[in-house]
């Protein structure tokens, strides 16, 4: 089962924990065997597009506030864009923090995108939306990646006037 | 505004044919707020592959097994007893059949270094050339930077080989081109090296891909390069 590891990072991300993505990839592993005679020929999206389902279901089941819309809900932010982050300089837990504080649409194609480097025409397949919209979301994920990293990465100025 | 947010990020992501990468990056000459905000992109997703955890499956799930039925045992039995003979029919098939792939992949190699028709995409970023790859290709092959260890990635081209297109990266070292011919393929094989018409060969299949490495490089460095590959993987 090749793309195993693909599908558990995938669920754990969507989740946030070790527990409900070993449930969730069972799952999503038993449905897909009734469509594929075992996984070693299944392509890496095709499995992923099962586990993200598994996963939205679940989660609509457990935790139905994590999905409002993002879509369309933009504050327009001109905020100029994050100056002070040095990237390579961020600290792992910290942006491990803020991806998981992402709201799940956006984590999923940033997770799909970074983390299995996958395109935008197999992200599109896999979380059921347009690639345009793919497109924006990815980038929306990005700059509130950005601009959480940036403020939690300064926050003695902060801390002075409390 | 917005919708040069989203150019530049699918320029980053080589999602911008070839027209508008050339003319995106035209307006990054011009604009060197954009440039700076192309390099603060670059560096956040560099910093989140390198950074983020990447979680992998706990063994338990790949015990995970296909629902079994009632004669499910039954079954087995007689499917062990076809497996043994289909394992020793393709063993035997497979020793047949690497000869003429060995062949295959070094002729692909000659044609094109004598054609000059070595590199489809040149690039030496990972993320530049495994997209365009996966856009032309029924897969995605894993495409490994090695610089660090000497051996710069050049680009890539496609190709035909074992009866199905294929992706070729062309890593340089020195003089000598590094061609790494891969197509999915089940099954997981430990390096096996060879000599082919004065070049060397080198050939191993995981995860899911099959490797055939073909250079006119050396023995040694041309079996640390497939170690460092197959360990890559």
């Amino acid at each position: 089962m090749p793309h195993l590891d693909a599908a558990f990072n995938l669920a754990r991300w969507l989740t946030r924990n070790d527990h409900d993505a070993e449930d969730v990839v069972q799952e999503a592993l038993l449905r897909a065997y009734r469509f594929f005679d075992g996984l070693r020929g299944a392509p890496r999206p095709w499995l992923l597009a099962i586990v993200r389902n598994a996963c939205f279901s679940w989660l609509q089941a457990n935790r139905p506030a994590e999905l409002h819309a993002v879509d369309g809900m933009e504050q327009e932010s001109d905020a100029p864009g994050p100056e002070a982050l040095a990237a390579r300089d961020v600290d792992r837990r910290r942006l491990n923090e803020a991806i998981a504080a992402l709201p799940v649409q956006f984590r999923e194609v940033l997770v799909l995108r970074e983390l299995e480097d996958l395109t935008y025409k197999d992200i599109a397949r896999i979380a059921e939306i347009p690639i345009g919209t793919v497109m924006s979301r990815l980038s929306r994920a990005r700059r509130q990646l950005a601009e959480a990293l940036r403020i939690i990465a300064a926050p003695p100025r902060l801390r002075v006037h409390k | 505004m917005k919708a040069e947010e989203n150019r530049l990020h699918a320029y980053l992501d080589g999602e911008l044919d070839a027209a508008a990468s050339l003319e995106f990056e035209a307006q990054m000459a011009e604009n060197p707020a954009l440039r700076a905000a192309c390099e603060r992109q670059r560096e956040l997703s560099a910093a989140i592959r390198g950074k983020a955890d990447y979680h992998p499956a706990p063994i338990r799930l790949y015990r995970v097994e296909q629902p079994a039925s009632k004669s499910f045992k039954f079954i087995s039995a007689f499917a062990l007893v076809a497996l043994v003979a289909f394992g020793l029919g393709t063993l035997l098939t497979f020793r047949a059949a690497e000869d003429p792939l060995a062949r295959e992949v070094v002729a692909s190699h000659v044609r094109a270094t004598l054609g000059g028709r070595l590199i489809d995409v040149a690039s030496s970023d990972q993320h530049t050339v495994k997209p365009w790859l996966s856009a032309r290709l029924p897969f995605s092959p894993p495409v490994t930077d090695l610089s660090q260890d000497g051996f710069e990635l050049a680009g890539a081209r496609l190709d035909y080989a074992a009866g199905q297109p294929v992706a070729v990266l062309v890593y340089k070292r020195r003089q000598h081109v590094v061609d790494v011919f891969v197509w999915p393929a089940a099954g997981e094989s430990e390096i096996s090296a060879s000599a082919r018409d004065g070049f060397n060969v080198a050939r191993f299949a995981r995860g899911g891909m099959r490797y055939w490495v073909v250079s006119d490089l050396n023995r040694n460095e041309l079996d640390d390069f497939a170690r460092l590959l197959a360990a890559r993987r």
